[in-house]
């Protein structure tokens, strides 16, 4: 009880404070999910078309998925020093994964009629994967793309540790100053967050869903 | 003599070491319905999809319209010929009206921008016998018939002069399927379109063909017009076939 009450009071006295620590984060993950969002994207889309390189990809994507992000934050600092950048390239290789993986399985295991029927009918392959191939996995892509956002924003809480910004910063002054309240007041904020992009991404991968198959 | 629509000459194909397709000539004269039938396997389907160049010839030539199907680009040759399979291969996250205005809109035909699209997407509904209220539906609305018929109107939005069928009618039940025949042999005359029609339903080759071609084992064994293959069945396998075809043997 106490602590939650520590947390309200501290949402009162620093309200401003925390609100420019959630903005920070806000821009931080953000990067991340544009740069893991579109990088994923384009290489899930290259392996479907060579499914010769798709194992491949797809073991360097895990691999880096499987490193502790605190310990990935820590090999990035002899290359890209402390700050925000380090952060964000983090952030971005863990991103990547579920993105690859999840348009390589949308667009590899699309309904081969379809696919005959357009090929067939004379599409370039160009035609077939924007007309025909990307919009049918739309659904699965966007899954893809929820688990990674959802999955940015809490990871994008340890990135205080490499000195950048965002709502880890409360989490890591918690921790040092001993103020557990400091520590769950950024936690419960990135909670939200990520809750609510859920919820919103959510909302359109029904809408994808719907029409997708 | 006019130039045969599509030619066959010598063709071999072989999947994996397995020959499909033995030195295979057949000539298709223009606005004739050719039903093509035989045992799954007997490289019928393997033929229809050399036509529209799916795939290639392992040797021989196949000709759409006196020209080499191998020396043409495959994305122009495609737009020209329509082409419905089994399972039609409607796209679910399309319209019935952008499914039909797919191949024209491949080829940004101004004939199909706008209401235009409407207009004549509806026109192709009531051809294939279906409401033109159906236009907004999607593909997952539909029975599997309506779907059978979108799928037909779409073959033709492009006005192809040749149209490939894929046991087409395969997967409806008997009474739709009667009704698909009949509409497809009012579309044949009408438009006076070239067909090559896949099938394994003897009935279903001799009622829609104006000449039937009976394959086994990747060779022609008889070609001719159906009433030929009533009265003069040239192996045995195809008297076996047309035998079936009259006799119902009722479950005693």
């Amino acid at each position: 009880m106490e602590l939650i009450q520590a947390i309200f009071a501290l949402y009162r006295e620093r309200g401003g404070w925390f609100l420019g620590l959630l903005w920070d984060h806000f821009l931080l993950s953000g990067q991340a999910i544009l740069l893991s969002g579109s990088i994923g994207l384009l290489l899930g889309i290259f392996i479907a078309q060579r499914p010769r390189l798709a194992p491949a990809v797809m073991g360097v994507c895990n691999v880096l998925y499987t490193i502790p992000a605190i310990s990935l934050l820590g090999i990035l600092i002899p290359f890209t020093g402390i700050g925000n950048k380090t952060a964000v390239i983090a952030l971005t290789i863990y991103g990547v994964m579920p993105m690859v993986r999840n348009t390589y399985v949308g667009l590899t295991t699309l309904d081969p009629d379809i696919l005959e029927a357009a090929a067939g009918m004379g599409s370039t392959a160009m035609q077939t994967l924007l007309r025909v191939k990307l919009p049918m996995a739309a659904g699965v892509i966007l899954a893809g793309v929820r688990n990674m956002v959802v999955m940015t924003v809490s990871v994008a809480g340890i990135a205080s540790f490499v000195g950048a910004g965002g709502l880890g910063v409360s989490i890591y002054r918690g921790i040092t100053i001993y103020d557990p309240a400091m520590t769950a007041a950024g936690s419960i904020l990135i909670a939200s967050l990520a809750v609510l992009l859920d919820f919103i991404l959510g909302r359109v991968e029904k809408h994808f869903k719907k029409y997708g198959s | 003599m006019a130039e045969p629509v599509i030619q066959f000459d010598r063709v071999c194909k072989s999947f994996d070491g397995h020959p499909v397709l033995r030195d295979f000539s057949l000539d298709l004269e223009r606005g004739e319905f050719l039903t093509v039938i035989g045992r799954s396997g007997c490289g019928k389907t393997t033929a229809l999809r050399l036509v529209n160049g799916l795939i290639a010839a392992d040797s021989g030539r196949v000709l759409v319209k006196g020209r080499d199907v191998a020396q043409t680009d495959p994305v122009a040759l495609r737009r020209g010929i329509g082409y419905t399979i089994q399972n039609v291969g409607l796209f679910p996250h399309m319209t019935v009206e952008k499914n039909i205005a797919y191949v024209p809109s491949l080829s940004k035909s101004p004939l199909w921008k706008g209401e235009e699209r409407s207009r004549r997407a509806a026109e192709l509904l009531q051809t294939v016998g279906l409401e033109p209220g159906l236009a907004g539906r999607y593909p997952r609305e539909l029975s599997g018939g309506q779907r059978q018929r979108v799928g037909i109107a779409r073959a033709l939005a492009a006005q192809p002069d040749v149209l490939l069928m894929d046991e087409p009618f395969g997967a409806v039940d008997e009474i739709t399927r009667r009704q698909l025949q009949d509409e497809l042999l009012r579309l044949h005359q009408e438009r006076g379109i070239t067909i090559l029609f896949v099938t394994h339903d003897i009935e279903e080759a001799l009622k829609l063909g104006t000449r039937v071609l009976v394959m086994e084992e990747g060779r022609p064994t008889q070609f001719g017009p159906p009433s030929a293959l009533l009265s003069n069945p040239a192996t045995p396998f195809v008297a076996q076939l047309v035998r079936r075809s009259r006799d119902f043997a009722p479950r005693q």
